[in-house]
């Protein structure tokens, strides 16, 4: 099954290796329907009464014109039909007036069709003036975008991200999954988030509605109860709502991937009443990343670049103090939550908080840390680290700069909250950055792109910090500071149909197959991260990595390495040039002719 | 009483009395159907159909329907008199006329079952 055209037959043909889903017979985007096709309803009941004054008037009209004696053009008796004193009528109401016809008019009929003329005006100003007055109507408007929602939604045939909560996470998610490809449908309770979808340069089509998420019935309009319905993310700055979209998706669509945005452990615990969504706190994620950071460097680096998503640069790897004692400002939750992972890590910590909440531990300094006084009781000299944890950028940045002025050597994180901010938080050049909306974004694109990369960046710290510096070395030799496409390829007979003979060798060398099919001298620009056999997974094999049939493999690097790649899984012929060197034939009469020994990447 | 319920019966009423108006005599004889009733029918029915708009009940949508086959019939015959008065050569004679008649015939059908449409909805109607 070499030929291309063979695996398209096969692929169109066979059964699937991936059953279709299964149509869920959930009724619950019937009330949202519903109550759409209400204000359709309610639309109509409105256009009645200018609708009957315009037939009225109308009927009248016509009728004493067909009355009204008239003459013909000899002078005779004579009485307008029904059709001319409609067809009269028609063009007079309209304003067209084509004149008087089929005779000229007589005086009693000028007088009355003086009269139908204002009449007729009237009734239509006032039809025509209550139906555009119903299409600028809000909730007409509501209830035609909700049908075209639903019709989108409804048509889709691909997988797709149900994202609940289009604030500034969702719109860096939204991107990253649209690089790779894939489609979301987007639900905000904010009109212009939804508004500003239209000027989001996707490549694909996003459906999105005005709605508030905690309602189920938005949610299965949404695509909740749509087959193709792969995952639900709730993304809203609102708890309870979030909770509510967790609660909707695992009571009425179980087995869907949930994962939810939290900022507090009670709200993770509840969710985690419903089943298994999975929680991303980015208080604790960021908490969780400066623990590694201080650990492994590299580790942490290699981690923040992956989960970037395509075109991520590659950052300044930092070096954060792993002796000493820090100084946070501020102990809400991200205070909280740093201050635990600090002297879980063994480090002293002073907190300084105007009213610090659970204020029985020692080392906290009470007071605002944006006054001098307070900051210099502080001990700043003597401090290595400084955290501005404060739920206000411009407290922040002046906490940065205060503390910069007293011991320039210290390492700063600071908490940005605004997207608008982060210029000023760029200019301060600090050392680890924490913008909680990034930090959902990234954890939940690194969740979902693929379940390799989820795992690769689950294993990848215990493997020690120079092994990842290492994989960081080999990854920008291969695609530069700029990460580049990562993607998964299966070696079944469906995706590596070329390769069936050559992997049951037992000599199939990873090495061997990340050659270009142009020139097999040249190293493919890709590196392999994680190789997954049955249940076991290999982080970064190197070139002697034996490969088997049906192995998951996960790689990082060149758009033009994926083709190629996909090239040499599937034409015999490049599998064979990339493998030993030789040009054999791909066609089959060729192949008869040729008197060359048998490929030995055939059977 | 409500005015509305008044109106709406009246009007439903009203167009199918004037349909049979129209439809009732010798069904070839131009003199036995009067062109002014069948307009009369055709803007009452007009207007009971509007009345029907925007009922969200299964006997409101039937309502709709029969009023619109009702329209479409009436309408129909409509343009056949026209037809047979202003194009044919052969003027308004006893086939034009049973076919505009034939026309309007099925429109009252359509009307009838509006009107027992209209009598099973107030006997189903128990509080009144």
């Amino acid at each position: 099954m070499g030929n291309p055209l063979l695996t398209f037959w096969a692929n169109l043909f066979e059964r699937r290796e991936e059953p279709r889903p299964r149509r869920t017979a959930l009724r619950v985007a019937a009330a949202s329907a519903a109550q759409a096709s209400a204000t359709i309803f309610l639309i109509m009941r409105r256009m009645r009464a200018p609708l009957i004054v315009l037939i009225a008037i109308f009927a009248v009209s016509v009728l004493g014109l067909t009355l009204i004696p008239g003459q013909d053009d000899a002078g005779r008796p004579w009485r307008m039909g029904f059709f001319d004193a409609f067809y009269v009528m028609s063009y007079t109401a309209s304003t067209i007036g084509f004149g008087e016809i089929p005779y000229p008019f007589t005086y009693s009929q000028r007088m009355w069709v003086t009269v139908s003329i204002y009449l007729t005006v009237i009734g239509w100003a006032y039809a025509i003036g209550s139906l555009l007055s119903l299409v600028q109507d809000r909730a007409f408007r509501q209830a035609l975008a909700l049908q075209h929602f639903t019709r989108k939604v409804a048509r889709l045939r691909e997988p797709f991200l149900l994202i609940a909560g289009y604030g500034r996470t969702g719109e860096l998610l939204g991107h990253s999954i649209d690089a790779l490809g894939r489609r979301f449908v987007v639900l905000d309770i904010d009109g212009e988030r939804i508004d500003s979808l239209e000027l989001d340069s996707y490549h694909a089509d996003v459906p999105g509605l005005t709605a508030d998420a905690r309602d189920p019935g938005h949610l299965a309009v949404a695509g909740l109860d749509h087959p193709w319905c792969e995952a639900v993310v709730a993304l809203t700055d609102d708890e309870e709502a979030n909770l509510a979209v967790v609660m909707a998706a695992e009571l009425l669509r179980p087995g869907v991937p949930v994962i939810a945005r939290v900022t507090s452990r009670t709200l993770a615990e509840r969710m985690q009443a419903f089943g298994e969504p999975s929680t991303v706190n980015p208080f604790d994620r960021f908490g969780d990343h400066l623990r590694l950071a201080l650990k492994a460097p590299a580790s942490y680096q290699l981690l923040t670049w992956l989960e970037s998503g395509p075109g991520a640069e590659l950052e300044r790897r930092g070096t954060p103090p792993r002796s000493g004692r820090w100084v946070i400002c501020g102990y809400g939750r991200l205070g909280h939550e740093l201050t635990s992972d600090l002297r879980a890590e063994g480090l002293e910590v002073t907190v300084v908080d105007p009213n610090p909440a659970g204020a029985a531990d020692h080392g906290v300094l009470v007071g605002d840390g944006s006054d001098p006084w307070v900051l210099a009781q502080a001990d700043l000299d003597a401090a290595v680290g400084f955290v501005a944890g404060t739920d206000n950028d411009t407290t922040n940045l002046s906490l940065v700069a205060s503390a910069r002025r007293s011991n320039p050597s210290l390492f700063i994180c600071a908490r940005q909250n605004r997207a608008a901010s982060a210029p000023l938080f760029a200019a301060m050049d600090i050392d680890a950055r924490l913008v909680p909306s990034e930090v959902v974004a990234h954890e939940v694109y690194a969740q979902l792109s693929t379940p390799l990369l989820w795992r690769f960046l689950k294993e990848m710290p215990g493997q020690g910090n120079d092994w990842a510096a290492e994989l960081t070395d080999r990854l920008t030799a291969v695609c530069g500071r700029h990460l580049q496409a990562l993607w998964k390829v299966r070696l079944n007979a469906a995706e590596a149909p070329a390769l069936g003979a050559w992997l049951a060798s037992g000599e199939a060398r990873l090495g061997e197959l990340m050659r270009n099919p142009e020139d097999r001298d040249q190293p493919l620009h890709a590196v392999a991260l994680l190789v997954l056999r049955g249940g076991s997974a290999t982080l970064a094999p190197g070139g002697d990595f034996v490969l088997a049939p049906d192995d998951e493999l996960l790689l990082a690097g060149w758009p033009a390495a994926r083709r190629a790649l996909g090239i040499t899984l599937v034409v015999d012929a490049v599998l064979e040039y990339v493998v030993s060197g030789r040009r054999v034939p791909s066609s089959w009469i060729w192949r008869r002719l040729s008197r060359r020994p048998r490929p030995v990447t055939s059977p | 009483m409500n005015l509305e319920k008044v109106v709406f019966g009246f009007f439903v009423v009203l167009a199918a009395t004037l349909n049979f108006g129209f439809f009732i005599g010798d069904i070839s004889d131009p003199s036995l159907h009067n062109p002014y009733e069948l307009f009369a029918a055709v803007v009452v029915n007009l207007i009971a159909t509007v009345l029907k708009f925007g009922d969200r009940t299964q006997i409101g949508a039937v309502h709709l329907a029969t009023s619109l086959v009702a329209d479409l019939q009436l309408i129909g015959a409509s343009l056949v008199l026209g037809y047979a008065v202003y194009v044919s050569s052969a003027g308004l004679n006893a086939d034009w006329t049973a076919s505009v008649v034939s026309l309007s015939g099925g429109a009252l059908l359509a009307n009838v079952v509006s009107v027992v449409l209209l009598v099973i909805e107030t006997v189903s109607f128990h509080r009144g």
